[in-house]
């Protein structure tokens, strides 16, 4: 990375920071949900980014975190048990299904994992005695830190923003280590992959798993944000409109998410002006990007040089 | 010096002309509506039905002689973007909030609305909502804990039966509903012979329908959203189903009828509001509606109508625009439609927000709700 973009990224990063500040509780709201939904994108960037596998279950597993973290919470336990407690079950999850379903690639694991999304979604709405059914969970209480409440929309946004950047460092680090080259190596080429000595079955799996601890952790933000979960959220639906993120933002490069998480989360919201449209505008756009870049909102200044050089 | 002269003109011109041009300022009033989503047909209309008494009651010289500046923002029918609209709502200084419809969504908005002390007006049916205690919280129709015992009593005295099979949807709403009525039912000796759990949004009732037949039970109670009631009785026609069939409100709804086409006919269904009952003020309104939107209101248009002409009527009493009092003033109001024609129907609220009025019993007839019987309010007991 060079100077320029170290220096652009920590002006974002501070720019960020800063404008909850002048904001008002929707906008502070609509940020703390931008940082829940990145952490869960994140993750799924690595499944689908890096280790070049189609998941359509990330939702299930930001569903598994945000249910654990509603029945703990309400039960008392701090956040820190908490935290990893979702990311480790979600791990393990992400593990057991991740051990049959690897052994079919691309749209193949799509269909097992979107199986696996309406499993889930299931099990929430009908095992009412700990899902609460239907009627969701209600009254989930915000965590404390070192016995600072974290009930303020401000607090709160902080804490979330701190844990992204962390997730973020985490992954920036394991990208760079000798693993997440394995993963880029076996998404580029498999079989080239295989002859340097590479355990496809292991790493896939590796990196399937850590996407999901990535949404389980987040799930755990977003009941503590909303205060409430019911199945809904959890959807399948949910797991494309994420899908959707990683691949608009650009799949498999690093700040991809970031992009592609503007482009779901707030985007509808910026085009709310337009009334009965917005949602129809928002179809269009999301189809006309697919068209013209289909790499991704990152893939301009490639095309644009790519087209410097062809003049 | 040039410039300074201008500025101080000016500056004198915006002091005497603003005092002049002063107008008082609107009220505002936010709708969190379903206007995308599952909860589209519901939100929408009760958006308009808000919309419409908006209108008049603006065209009528407003509220107090404030204007009402009423903007409608979609939850998607998502509790999470409720949740932030509703605290959008309460940064926009709302007087009042309009909706949710969908409870889950509603139960999100209203630990907003109250934390800000503004009154949250909701189209759910859910019992849950206004048993938690929260001041801020009204009704614009019945709960499912006031209506599933009136139409047991129905089905018990009327009907006859003996046993009944119900189809409801698995969501809050119907999952509300179907625990109410199955102890309503319970408490009259009446047997469930079948107990049919459908999705949100299904396509295909054939199933459903085949078990509630060979349940042999003596009659049908279907609680389902619009679309999926309308669904259900096309495939009770298609499968020749030959028992009564009874739902509450949603089931004979105007879009379920539009919908279901001759299928809906011979349905029975107790309603808190239809834009098909006798009384003038309903007439009037059914008529207003028709020519606003050029089609016919469902029980949401009028709640959303009716609830908004409640805001009128509550702060002309209080005499200012105060949210807090407000919301003070609605524990235990009485407004008679005589007095404000807009609500429709007298209507009283209890402590907890809930409301009471008359309701009917409706059946569908050539593609028409008629009204059968019209039961009294609880309280008139």
């Amino acid at each position: 990375m060079n100077r320029t973009r170290t220096f652009g990224l920590v002006a974002a990063l501070i720019a960020f920071a800063v404008l909850p500040n002048f904001l008002k509780s929707y906008g502070v709201y609509l940020m703390t949900l931008f940082c829940v939904y990145l952490m869960a994108i994140f993750g799924l960037n690595l499944t689908v980014g890096y280790a070049g596998q189609m998941s359509l279950g990330q939702a299930a597993f930001l569903g598994i975190g945000a249910y654990q973290a509603a029945i703990f919470l309400k039960l008392g336990w701090p956040i820190f048990i908490v935290l990893p407690v979702a990311g480790i079950v979600c791990f393990i999850v992400g593990l057991i299904l991740g051990f049959p379903a690897l052994r079919v690639q691309h749209h193949y694991l799509a269909f097992a994992t979107l199986g696996f999304n309406i499993l889930v979604y299931l099990v929430m709405r009908n095992e009412e005695k700990v899902t609460g059914g239907t009627f969701g969970i209600p009254g989930i209480p915000r965590p404390s830190l070192f016995g600072y409440s974290l009930d303020g929309a401000l607090p709160f946004f902080y804490f979330t923003f701190l844990s992204v950047v962390v997730l973020a460092l985490f992954l920036w680090w394991l990208l760079r280590s000798p693993w997440g080259r394995a993963f880029a190596a076996l998404r580029d080429n498999p079989m080239r992959a295989t002859s340097l000595g590479i355990n496809i079955t292991a790493y896939t799996l590796l990196a399937f798993a850590i996407g999901a601890a990535c949404a389980g952790v987040g799930g755990v933000y977003y009941a503590a944000l909303v205060q409430f979960i019911e199945p809904a959220p959890f959807h399948f639906s949910a797991s494309l409109t994420m899908l959707l993120a990683v691949i608009v933002g650009g799949s498999g490069r690093f700040f991809g998410p970031v992009l592609g998480t503007i482009i779901v989360v707030l985007l509808p919201e910026w085009l709310r002006f337009m009334q009965n449209w917005y949602l129809a505008v928002f179809g269009f756009a999301v189809v006309a990007l697919m068209i013209w870049l289909p790499g991704g909102l990152l893939s301009i200044p490639e095309r644009l040089r790519w087209k410097g050089a062809a003049k | 010096m040039k410039r300074n002269a201008f500025l101080l003109t000016t500056m004198f011109a915006a002091a005497f002309a603003a005092p002049a041009y002063a107008q008082p300022k609107p009220i505002p009033i936010i709708g969190l509506m379903e206007l995308s989503g599952t909860g589209a047909t519901a939100g929408t209309n009760f958006d308009n039905g808000v919309k419409l008494a908006v209108k008049e009651i603006n065209a009528g010289g407003g509220i107090l002689g404030r204007k009402i500046e009423y903007t409608s923002m979609d939850t998607q029918s998502n509790p999470g973007v409720a949740k932030a609209l509703a605290q959008k709502a309460v940064d926009l200084g709302a007087y009042v909030v309009m909706g949710p419809v969908f409870s889950g969504s509603f139960i999100v908005s209203m630990a907003e609305t109250k934390r800000a002390e503004i009154p949250n007006f909701t189209g759910g049916e859910a019992a849950n909502i206004t048993q938690q205690g929260n001041p801020f919280v009204f009704r614009t129709s019945f709960t499912q804990s006031t209506a599933m015992p009136k139409l047991a009593k129905y089905i018990d005295d009327t009907v006859k039966a003996k046993s009944v099979a119900m189809i409801w949807v698995n969501n809050d709403f119907g999952k509300g509903g179907r625990d109410t009525m199955a102890k309503a039912l319970e408490e009259r000796g009446i047997k469930v012979a079948a107990d049919i759990s459908t999705d949100p949004g299904q396509v295909d009732f054939s199933g459903a329908v085949l078990k509630a037949k060979q349940s042999g039970a003596d009659a049908l109670f279907v609680y389902t959203n619009e679309e999926e009631s309308a669904r259900a009785l096309r495939e009770l026609k298609k499968q020749g189903y030959d028992r009564p069939i009874i739902g509450e409100t949603t089931l004979t709804g105007q879009k379920v009828i539009e919908l279901a086409g001759d299928a809906a006919n011979g349905a029975v269904a107790h309603v808190g509001l239809t834009a098909d009952a006798p009384q003038p003020a309903i007439k009037a309104f059914d008529q207003k509606f028709q020519s606003e939107y050029k089609y016919r209101s469902d029980h949401n248009g009028m709640k959303g109508y009716s609830g908004m002409y409640v805001v009128k009527a509550i702060t002309e009493k209080i005499g200012k625009v105060d949210s807090k009092a407000f919301a003070t003033a609605m524990h235990g109001a009485r407004i008679s439609a005589k007095d404000a024609p807009g609500v429709l129907l007298d209507v009283s609220f209890d402590q907890n927000g809930d409301l009471d009025r008359e309701s009917f019993l409706v059946k569908v007839e050539n593609g028409k709700q008629v009204v059968t019987a019209i039961l009294p309010p609880v309280s008139a007991k």
